[in-house]
Protein backbone atom coordinates (compact mmCIF):
# COMPACT_ATOMS: atom_id res chain seq x y z
CA UNK A 1 0.00 0.00 0.00
CA UNK A 2 2.96 2.58 0.78
CA UNK A 3 4.27 1.83 -2.14
CA UNK A 4 0.86 2.91 -4.50
CA UNK A 5 -0.44 5.75 -2.14
CA UNK A 6 2.80 6.04 -0.12
CA UNK A 7 0.99 7.21 3.18
CA UNK A 8 -0.66 4.83 4.95
CA UNK A 9 0.84 1.86 5.43
CA UNK A 10 -0.54 -1.65 6.19
CA UNK A 11 1.00 -1.88 9.61
CA UNK A 12 -1.21 1.25 10.19
CA UNK A 13 -4.09 -0.22 8.20
CA UNK A 14 -4.08 -3.52 10.56
CA UNK A 15 -4.08 -0.99 13.60
CA UNK A 16 -6.73 0.23 11.94
CA UNK A 17 -8.68 -2.94 11.64
CA UNK A 18 -8.01 -4.38 15.23
CA UNK A 19 -9.52 -0.80 16.44
CA UNK A 20 -12.75 -1.80 14.34
CA UNK A 21 -13.74 -4.84 16.65
CA UNK A 22 -13.88 -1.81 19.61
CA UNK A 23 -15.65 0.54 17.80
CA UNK A 24 -19.11 1.15 19.69
CA UNK A 25 -17.20 0.60 23.05
CA UNK A 26 -18.02 3.84 24.12
CA UNK A 27 -21.49 3.84 21.69
CA UNK A 28 -23.78 6.82 23.30
CA UNK A 29 -27.26 8.41 22.76
CA UNK A 30 -25.95 11.74 21.28
CA UNK A 31 -23.49 10.85 19.26
CA UNK A 32 -23.40 7.40 19.06
CA UNK A 33 -20.65 5.95 17.49
CA UNK A 34 -18.39 9.24 17.05
CA UNK A 35 -15.94 8.97 19.46
CA UNK A 36 -15.25 5.28 18.34
CA UNK A 37 -14.79 6.32 14.62
CA UNK A 38 -12.48 8.67 15.60
CA UNK A 39 -10.82 5.66 18.14
CA UNK A 40 -10.79 3.52 14.85
CA UNK A 41 -9.32 5.99 12.61
CA UNK A 42 -7.04 7.75 14.72
CA UNK A 43 -3.75 5.75 13.83
CA UNK A 44 -4.31 6.83 10.19
CA UNK A 45 -4.76 10.26 11.02
CA UNK A 46 -1.73 10.22 12.68
CA UNK A 47 0.50 9.24 9.77
CA UNK A 48 -1.47 12.12 7.95
CA UNK A 49 -1.44 15.08 9.91
CA UNK A 50 0.52 16.72 12.96
CA UNK A 51 -0.11 19.27 15.45
CA UNK A 52 -3.10 21.53 14.36
CA UNK A 53 -3.54 19.93 11.52
CA UNK A 54 -4.57 16.59 13.70
CA UNK A 55 -6.21 18.23 16.49
CA UNK A 56 -8.65 19.26 13.49
CA UNK A 57 -8.84 15.82 11.87
CA UNK A 58 -9.61 14.39 15.32
CA UNK A 59 -12.67 17.14 15.93
CA UNK A 60 -13.91 16.56 12.11
CA UNK A 61 -14.13 12.73 12.98
CA UNK A 62 -16.19 13.53 16.70
CA UNK A 63 -19.12 14.24 14.41
CA UNK A 64 -21.98 11.90 14.78
CA UNK A 65 -21.35 9.24 13.03
CA UNK A 66 -23.94 5.92 13.29
CA UNK A 67 -23.95 2.85 10.92
CA UNK A 68 -23.87 -0.78 11.19
CA UNK A 69 -20.81 -2.08 13.08
CA UNK A 70 -19.59 -4.46 10.23
CA UNK A 71 -20.50 -1.91 7.43
CA UNK A 72 -18.51 0.69 9.16
CA UNK A 73 -14.86 -0.87 7.41
CA UNK A 74 -16.13 0.25 4.16
CA UNK A 75 -17.28 3.31 5.20
CA UNK A 76 -13.87 4.37 7.43
CA UNK A 77 -11.53 2.76 5.11
CA UNK A 78 -13.01 5.13 2.39
CA UNK A 79 -12.46 8.17 4.90
CA UNK A 80 -8.84 7.23 5.20
CA UNK A 81 -8.41 7.15 1.45
CA UNK A 82 -10.38 10.69 1.71
CA UNK A 83 -8.05 12.00 4.63
CA UNK A 84 -5.46 10.76 2.52
CA UNK A 85 -6.60 12.96 -0.88
CA UNK A 86 -6.99 15.50 1.38
CA UNK A 87 -4.20 15.59 3.10
CA UNK A 88 -2.26 15.52 -0.73
CA UNK A 89 -4.52 18.57 -1.19
CA UNK A 90 -6.19 16.92 -3.89
CA UNK A 91 -9.35 16.84 -2.13
CA UNK A 92 -12.41 16.16 -4.41
CA UNK A 93 -15.92 17.62 -5.01
CA UNK A 94 -16.94 15.29 -1.70
CA UNK A 95 -15.18 15.98 1.09
CA UNK A 96 -15.05 12.98 3.97
CA UNK A 97 -17.27 14.45 6.62
CA UNK A 98 -19.67 14.47 3.81
CA UNK A 99 -19.31 10.84 2.76
CA UNK A 100 -19.21 9.41 5.92
CA UNK A 101 -23.00 11.70 6.56
CA UNK A 102 -24.30 10.46 3.64
CA UNK A 103 -23.14 6.84 3.48
CA UNK A 104 -23.64 5.82 6.96
CA UNK A 105 -27.09 5.81 6.96
CA UNK A 106 -27.85 3.45 3.65
CA UNK A 107 -25.15 0.76 5.15
CA UNK A 108 -26.36 0.89 8.35
CA UNK A 109 -29.76 -0.21 6.49
CA UNK A 110 -28.25 -2.89 4.34
CA UNK A 111 -26.47 -4.17 7.38
CA UNK A 112 -28.95 -4.60 9.72
CA UNK A 113 -31.41 -6.12 7.03
CA UNK A 114 -27.91 -8.67 5.93
CA UNK A 115 -26.15 -9.31 9.23
CA UNK A 116 -29.30 -9.00 11.79
CA UNK A 117 -32.16 -9.90 9.39
CA UNK A 118 -30.69 -12.27 7.88
CA UNK A 119 -27.62 -14.57 8.10
CA UNK A 120 -27.90 -14.54 12.15
CA UNK A 121 -31.19 -16.15 12.20
CA UNK A 122 -30.25 -18.11 9.52
CA UNK A 123 -27.30 -19.25 11.28
CA UNK A 124 -29.58 -19.98 14.33
CA UNK A 125 -32.06 -21.96 12.65
CA UNK A 126 -29.44 -24.16 11.49
CA UNK A 127 -27.61 -24.78 14.94
CA UNK A 128 -30.59 -24.86 16.66
CA UNK A 129 -31.23 -28.00 14.20
CA UNK A 130 -28.08 -29.58 16.13
CA UNK A 131 -29.54 -28.51 19.19
CA UNK A 132 -32.34 -30.30 19.07
CA UNK A 133 -30.50 -33.69 18.79
CA UNK A 134 -28.32 -32.38 21.52
CA UNK A 135 -25.42 -32.15 19.36
CA UNK A 136 -22.62 -29.71 20.76
CA UNK A 137 -21.60 -28.73 17.83
CA UNK A 138 -24.89 -26.18 17.69
CA UNK A 139 -22.21 -23.09 19.05
CA UNK A 140 -19.35 -23.99 16.32
CA UNK A 141 -22.08 -24.09 13.57
CA UNK A 142 -23.81 -20.86 14.13
CA UNK A 143 -20.44 -18.89 15.06
CA UNK A 144 -18.77 -20.59 11.57
CA UNK A 145 -21.77 -19.40 9.53
CA UNK A 146 -21.97 -15.95 11.31
CA UNK A 147 -18.21 -15.43 11.42
CA UNK A 148 -17.27 -16.14 7.89
CA UNK A 149 -19.20 -13.52 6.10
CA UNK A 150 -18.38 -10.89 9.06
CA UNK A 151 -14.77 -11.39 9.19
CA UNK A 152 -14.62 -10.72 5.52
CA UNK A 153 -16.84 -7.75 5.35
CA UNK A 154 -14.70 -6.58 7.82
CA UNK A 155 -11.50 -7.22 6.77
CA UNK A 156 -12.41 -6.76 2.68
CA UNK A 157 -14.49 -4.16 3.33
CA UNK A 158 -11.60 -1.57 4.69
CA UNK A 159 -9.12 -2.59 2.63
CA UNK A 160 -11.44 -2.01 -0.38
CA UNK A 161 -12.57 0.98 1.31
CA UNK A 162 -9.20 2.54 1.44
CA UNK A 163 -8.08 1.45 -1.91
CA UNK A 164 -10.67 2.13 -3.81
CA UNK A 165 -12.10 5.21 -2.19
CA UNK A 166 -15.20 6.60 -3.18
CA UNK A 167 -15.84 3.87 -5.62
CA UNK A 168 -16.29 1.54 -3.04
CA UNK A 169 -20.46 2.01 -2.95
CA UNK A 170 -20.24 0.80 -6.41
CA UNK A 171 -18.68 -1.88 -5.39
CA UNK A 172 -20.76 -3.18 -2.55
CA UNK A 173 -23.73 -2.30 -4.62
CA UNK A 174 -22.77 -5.45 -7.02
CA UNK A 175 -23.07 -7.50 -3.60
CA UNK A 176 -26.76 -6.81 -3.71
CA UNK A 177 -26.67 -7.43 0.19
CA UNK A 178 -30.68 -6.15 0.28
CA UNK A 179 -31.44 -8.94 -2.32
CA UNK A 180 -29.60 -11.18 -0.63
CA UNK A 181 -30.97 -10.43 2.70
CA UNK A 182 -34.43 -11.33 1.43
CA UNK A 183 -33.19 -14.68 0.38
CA UNK A 184 -31.47 -15.59 3.55
CA UNK A 185 -34.76 -14.55 5.43
CA UNK A 186 -37.00 -16.81 3.24
CA UNK A 187 -34.00 -19.58 3.53
CA UNK A 188 -35.02 -18.96 7.49
CA UNK A 189 -38.52 -19.16 7.40
CA UNK A 190 -38.22 -22.48 5.34
CA UNK A 191 -35.68 -23.98 8.03
CA UNK A 192 -37.75 -23.01 10.66
CA UNK A 193 -41.02 -24.54 9.44
CA UNK A 194 -38.78 -28.11 9.44
CA UNK A 195 -37.23 -27.09 12.83
CA UNK A 196 -40.86 -26.54 14.12
CA UNK A 197 -41.89 -29.38 12.71
CA UNK A 198 -39.89 -31.78 14.30
CA UNK A 199 -40.20 -30.45 17.37
CA UNK A 200 -43.68 -30.78 17.40
CA UNK A 201 -43.60 -34.21 15.90
CA UNK A 202 -41.31 -35.65 19.07
CA UNK A 203 -43.48 -33.93 21.38
CA UNK A 204 -46.74 -35.27 20.25
CA UNK A 205 -44.73 -39.16 19.75
CA UNK A 206 -43.61 -38.73 23.48
CA UNK A 207 -46.86 -37.79 24.41
CA UNK A 208 -48.25 -40.65 22.44
CA UNK A 209 -50.42 -38.19 20.48
CA UNK A 210 -51.41 -38.62 16.79
CA UNK A 211 -48.56 -36.90 14.87
CA UNK A 212 -51.37 -35.05 12.47
CA UNK A 213 -52.14 -33.32 15.47
CA UNK A 214 -49.33 -30.75 14.87
CA UNK A 215 -50.47 -29.31 11.95
CA UNK A 216 -52.62 -27.47 14.75
CA UNK A 217 -49.68 -25.15 15.06
CA UNK A 218 -49.38 -23.37 12.50
CA UNK A 219 -52.69 -21.28 13.25
CA UNK A 220 -51.29 -21.14 16.99
CA UNK A 221 -48.14 -19.67 15.81
CA UNK A 222 -49.88 -17.53 13.11
CA UNK A 223 -51.97 -15.98 16.12
CA UNK A 224 -48.95 -15.61 18.08
CA UNK A 225 -47.14 -13.41 15.75
CA UNK A 226 -50.02 -11.56 14.86
CA UNK A 227 -49.94 -10.74 18.31
CA UNK A 228 -46.00 -9.81 18.25
CA UNK A 229 -47.16 -7.51 15.65
CA UNK A 230 -49.91 -5.98 17.88
CA UNK A 231 -46.98 -4.90 20.22
CA UNK A 232 -47.88 -7.88 22.83
CA UNK A 233 -43.86 -8.35 24.11
CA UNK A 234 -41.97 -12.04 23.79
CA UNK A 235 -41.62 -12.02 27.73
CA UNK A 236 -45.70 -11.82 27.45
CA UNK A 237 -46.38 -14.14 25.06
CA UNK A 238 -43.73 -16.96 26.72
CA UNK A 239 -45.45 -16.78 29.93
CA UNK A 240 -49.19 -16.47 28.99
CA UNK A 241 -48.19 -19.65 26.80
CA UNK A 242 -46.41 -21.33 29.95
CA UNK A 243 -49.21 -20.67 31.66
CA UNK A 244 -51.86 -22.19 29.70
CA UNK A 245 -49.93 -25.07 28.91
CA UNK A 246 -49.56 -25.88 32.95
CA UNK A 247 -53.26 -25.10 33.25
CA UNK A 248 -54.40 -27.03 30.33
CA UNK A 249 -51.98 -29.86 31.42
CA UNK A 250 -53.02 -29.86 35.11
CA UNK A 251 -57.02 -29.32 34.58
CA UNK A 252 -57.47 -31.03 30.42
CA UNK B 1 -21.56 -25.64 43.41
CA UNK B 2 -18.71 -23.00 45.08
CA UNK B 3 -18.17 -19.56 44.86
CA UNK B 4 -15.64 -19.90 41.72
CA UNK B 5 -18.36 -21.31 39.32
CA UNK B 6 -20.17 -18.17 40.57
CA UNK B 7 -17.26 -15.97 39.32
CA UNK B 8 -16.85 -18.63 36.29
CA UNK B 9 -20.32 -17.30 35.29
CA UNK B 10 -19.82 -13.80 35.90
CA UNK B 11 -17.02 -13.84 34.09
CA UNK B 12 -18.89 -15.15 31.13
CA UNK B 13 -21.05 -13.38 31.83
CA UNK B 14 -18.91 -10.46 31.19
CA UNK B 15 -17.05 -10.97 28.29
CA UNK B 16 -20.38 -12.38 26.40
CA UNK B 17 -22.39 -8.83 27.75
CA UNK B 18 -19.28 -6.76 26.10
CA UNK B 19 -19.61 -8.79 22.93
CA UNK B 20 -23.36 -7.91 22.50
CA UNK B 21 -22.16 -4.61 21.62
CA UNK B 22 -18.97 -3.07 22.85
CA UNK B 23 -16.32 -5.29 21.75
CA UNK B 24 -15.90 -8.10 19.02
CA UNK B 25 -19.12 -8.81 17.89
CA UNK B 26 -18.40 -12.60 16.89
CA UNK B 27 -21.86 -13.43 18.37
CA UNK B 28 -20.59 -15.38 21.51
CA UNK B 29 -22.97 -13.42 23.07
CA UNK B 30 -25.75 -15.33 21.26
CA UNK B 31 -27.72 -17.80 23.87
CA UNK B 32 -27.62 -21.34 21.83
CA UNK B 33 -23.31 -20.35 22.20
CA UNK B 34 -23.09 -18.07 25.60
CA UNK B 35 -25.09 -20.95 27.26
CA UNK B 36 -23.42 -24.21 26.37
CA UNK B 37 -20.26 -22.08 26.55
CA UNK B 38 -21.52 -21.69 30.60
CA UNK B 39 -22.55 -24.96 30.81
CA UNK B 40 -19.26 -26.71 29.63
CA UNK B 41 -16.92 -24.74 31.78
CA UNK B 42 -19.21 -25.12 34.73
CA UNK B 43 -19.05 -29.20 34.37
CA UNK B 44 -22.74 -29.50 32.43
CA UNK B 45 -22.66 -28.63 28.84
CA UNK B 46 -25.72 -30.21 28.37
CA UNK B 47 -27.56 -28.02 30.33
CA UNK B 48 -26.36 -24.91 29.26
CA UNK B 49 -27.40 -26.72 25.32
CA UNK B 50 -31.04 -26.99 26.59
CA UNK B 51 -30.98 -23.62 27.95
CA UNK B 52 -29.64 -21.91 24.93
CA UNK B 53 -31.86 -23.88 22.31
CA UNK B 54 -34.42 -22.90 24.59
CA UNK B 55 -33.72 -18.82 24.66
CA UNK B 56 -32.05 -18.53 20.97
CA UNK B 57 -35.10 -17.64 18.97
CA UNK B 58 -36.70 -15.68 21.56
CA UNK B 59 -35.82 -12.21 20.81
CA UNK B 60 -33.78 -12.93 17.69
CA UNK B 61 -36.23 -10.82 16.01
CA UNK B 62 -35.51 -7.23 17.87
CA UNK B 63 -32.11 -6.13 16.30
CA UNK B 64 -30.10 -3.62 17.56
CA UNK B 65 -30.82 -0.48 15.20
CA UNK B 66 -29.86 3.20 15.77
CA UNK B 67 -30.85 3.83 19.64
CA UNK B 68 -32.84 0.65 20.34
CA UNK B 69 -31.63 -2.13 22.66
CA UNK B 70 -32.73 -5.31 22.21
CA UNK B 71 -33.41 -7.49 25.84
CA UNK B 72 -30.84 -9.00 27.26
CA UNK B 73 -31.00 -12.28 26.09
CA UNK B 74 -27.24 -12.87 26.55
CA UNK B 75 -27.42 -12.74 30.91
CA UNK B 76 -30.63 -14.45 30.52
CA UNK B 77 -28.94 -17.25 28.73
CA UNK B 78 -25.65 -17.48 31.25
CA UNK B 79 -28.13 -16.84 34.37
CA UNK B 80 -30.67 -19.38 33.94
CA UNK B 81 -27.52 -22.02 32.80
CA UNK B 82 -26.00 -20.91 36.14
CA UNK B 83 -28.99 -21.81 38.07
CA UNK B 84 -29.54 -24.84 36.19
CA UNK B 85 -27.13 -26.35 37.13
CA UNK B 86 -26.84 -25.54 40.95
CA UNK B 87 -30.43 -26.34 41.42
CA UNK B 88 -29.35 -29.62 39.69
CA UNK B 89 -27.41 -30.34 42.21
CA UNK B 90 -29.71 -29.92 45.23
CA UNK B 91 -31.00 -33.67 46.31
CA UNK B 92 -34.47 -31.82 46.64
CA UNK B 93 -34.99 -30.74 43.76
CA UNK B 94 -33.49 -33.33 41.53
CA UNK B 95 -37.47 -34.35 40.61
CA UNK B 96 -37.03 -30.63 38.54
CA UNK B 97 -36.45 -29.74 34.94
CA UNK B 98 -34.13 -27.20 35.60
CA UNK B 99 -33.42 -25.71 32.59
CA UNK B 100 -36.75 -25.12 31.88
CA UNK B 101 -37.74 -23.71 35.28
CA UNK B 102 -34.73 -21.52 36.02
CA UNK B 103 -35.23 -20.67 32.20
CA UNK B 104 -38.76 -19.40 33.10
CA UNK B 105 -37.78 -17.56 36.04
CA UNK B 106 -34.36 -16.03 34.60
CA UNK B 107 -36.66 -14.37 31.74
CA UNK B 108 -38.68 -11.79 33.88
CA UNK B 109 -35.85 -10.71 35.53
CA UNK B 110 -33.42 -10.10 32.45
CA UNK B 111 -35.57 -7.22 31.86
CA UNK B 112 -32.84 -5.57 34.49
CA UNK B 113 -30.73 -5.83 31.68
CA UNK B 114 -32.33 -3.28 29.34
CA UNK B 115 -32.44 -1.12 32.11
CA UNK B 116 -28.84 -1.38 32.88
CA UNK B 117 -27.34 -1.44 29.72
CA UNK B 118 -29.16 2.26 28.86
CA UNK B 119 -27.67 3.47 32.31
CA UNK B 120 -24.44 2.27 29.91
CA UNK B 121 -24.97 4.21 27.31
CA UNK B 122 -25.66 7.21 28.88
CA UNK B 123 -22.80 7.32 31.42
CA UNK B 124 -20.92 7.12 27.88
CA UNK B 125 -22.32 10.34 26.53
CA UNK B 126 -20.05 11.95 29.76
CA UNK B 127 -17.10 10.14 27.88
CA UNK B 128 -18.15 11.69 24.65
CA UNK B 129 -17.72 15.58 26.75
CA UNK B 130 -14.55 14.49 28.35
CA UNK B 131 -13.47 13.43 24.93
CA UNK B 132 -14.33 17.04 23.53
CA UNK B 133 -12.52 18.80 26.57
CA UNK B 134 -9.06 16.97 26.23
CA UNK B 135 -9.41 17.47 22.32
CA UNK B 136 -10.30 21.39 23.40
CA UNK B 137 -6.58 21.13 25.36
CA UNK B 138 -4.95 19.60 22.85
CA UNK B 139 -5.00 16.33 25.06
CA UNK B 140 -5.01 14.06 21.75
CA UNK B 141 -4.76 10.49 23.30
CA UNK B 142 -6.60 11.51 26.55
CA UNK B 143 -9.73 11.68 23.76
CA UNK B 144 -8.95 8.67 22.50
CA UNK B 145 -8.58 6.52 25.70
CA UNK B 146 -11.80 7.75 26.83
CA UNK B 147 -13.71 5.74 24.06
CA UNK B 148 -11.83 2.27 26.13
CA UNK B 149 -13.39 3.91 29.24
CA UNK B 150 -16.64 2.90 27.97
CA UNK B 151 -16.20 -1.30 28.14
CA UNK B 152 -15.87 -0.32 31.65
CA UNK B 153 -19.14 0.73 31.82
CA UNK B 154 -20.99 -2.25 29.23
CA UNK B 155 -18.88 -4.47 31.47
CA UNK B 156 -20.60 -3.13 34.81
CA UNK B 157 -24.03 -3.38 32.99
CA UNK B 158 -23.50 -6.78 31.76
CA UNK B 159 -22.39 -7.75 35.87
CA UNK B 160 -24.91 -6.60 37.28
CA UNK B 161 -27.54 -7.59 35.30
CA UNK B 162 -25.56 -11.21 35.95
CA UNK B 163 -26.18 -10.44 39.38
CA UNK B 164 -29.62 -9.48 39.48
CA UNK B 165 -31.08 -12.82 37.62
CA UNK B 166 -28.58 -15.17 39.66
CA UNK B 167 -29.38 -13.67 42.88
CA UNK B 168 -32.99 -12.79 42.17
CA UNK B 169 -33.21 -16.69 40.86
CA UNK B 170 -31.79 -18.04 43.94
CA UNK B 171 -34.14 -16.32 45.93
CA UNK B 172 -36.76 -16.94 43.84
CA UNK B 173 -36.69 -20.74 43.15
CA UNK B 174 -37.02 -22.15 46.44
CA UNK B 175 -39.96 -20.45 47.21
CA UNK B 176 -41.27 -21.16 43.84
CA UNK B 177 -40.00 -24.48 42.92
CA UNK B 178 -42.82 -26.45 45.80
CA UNK B 179 -45.43 -24.86 43.93
CA UNK B 180 -44.48 -25.61 40.18
CA UNK B 181 -41.98 -28.92 40.35
CA UNK B 182 -44.51 -30.89 39.80
CA UNK B 183 -47.04 -29.15 37.61
CA UNK B 184 -43.71 -28.22 35.30
CA UNK B 185 -42.19 -31.74 35.16
CA UNK B 186 -45.59 -32.99 34.00
CA UNK B 187 -46.27 -30.36 31.39
CA UNK B 188 -42.17 -30.53 30.24
CA UNK B 189 -42.47 -31.45 27.11
CA UNK B 190 -45.29 -28.80 25.68
CA UNK B 191 -43.10 -26.12 27.31
CA UNK B 192 -40.02 -27.48 25.71
CA UNK B 193 -42.09 -27.23 22.39
CA UNK B 194 -43.43 -23.49 23.54
CA UNK B 195 -40.34 -21.71 23.25
CA UNK B 196 -39.05 -22.35 19.78
CA UNK B 197 -42.97 -21.52 19.09
CA UNK B 198 -42.85 -18.30 20.38
CA UNK B 199 -39.63 -17.48 18.92
CA UNK B 200 -40.59 -18.75 15.12
CA UNK B 201 -44.11 -16.68 15.74
CA UNK B 202 -42.26 -13.68 16.48
CA UNK B 203 -39.64 -14.13 14.04
CA UNK B 204 -42.26 -14.28 11.55
CA UNK B 205 -44.23 -10.90 12.81
CA UNK B 206 -40.95 -9.39 12.24
CA UNK B 207 -38.76 -10.26 9.71
CA UNK B 208 -40.34 -8.18 7.03
CA UNK B 209 -40.72 -10.81 4.27
CA UNK B 210 -44.19 -10.99 1.68
CA UNK B 211 -45.68 -14.39 2.19
CA UNK B 212 -43.98 -15.04 5.19
CA UNK B 213 -46.77 -17.32 6.96
CA UNK B 214 -46.64 -19.33 3.28
CA UNK B 215 -43.39 -20.34 3.34
CA UNK B 216 -43.29 -21.24 7.03
CA UNK B 217 -46.67 -23.27 6.84
CA UNK B 218 -45.55 -24.94 3.38
CA UNK B 219 -42.09 -25.91 5.02
CA UNK B 220 -43.84 -27.32 8.63
CA UNK B 221 -46.80 -28.76 6.83
CA UNK B 222 -44.44 -30.83 4.35
CA UNK B 223 -41.99 -31.70 7.11
CA UNK B 224 -44.65 -33.23 9.97
CA UNK B 225 -46.20 -35.08 6.86
CA UNK B 226 -43.21 -36.54 5.88
CA UNK B 227 -42.08 -37.39 9.68
CA UNK B 228 -45.54 -38.91 9.74
CA UNK B 229 -45.15 -41.10 6.71
CA UNK B 230 -42.26 -41.96 7.27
Amino acid sequence: MEDEKGLVSRWVLLRVWLRLFLLQASWNFERLQSLGALYVLAPALRVLYRDKDLAEAYRRHLEYFNTHPFMASPVLGAAIALEEERCRGAEGTLGVEEFKGMIMAPYAAMGDGFFWGGLRPLAAAVALFFAAKGSLWAPLVFLTLFNVPHLWIRTFGLWRGYTLGLKVVETLQRHRLPDLAIRLKEGTLVLLGGLCAYLTYRALQGEGESSIWGLSVIPLVALLGWLARRGVSTLMLTMTLAALVLAFVQFG
Amino acid sequence: MSWTDYLIGALIAVVAGLDRTAAFQFMVSRPIVAAPLTGWLLGDASAGLQVGALVELLWLGRLPVGAAIPPDDTQVAVGATVLAIFFAGLTHFAALPAPLVCTLVAMPLGKAGQFFDRAARHWNGRLLHRAQQALAAGKLEEAERSHLLGIGHFAAAAFVTYLVIVGGGSLLLPILAPYFASPVAEASTWLKLAFPLVGTAVLLGTINVSRSLTLFGASFGSALLLLWLV
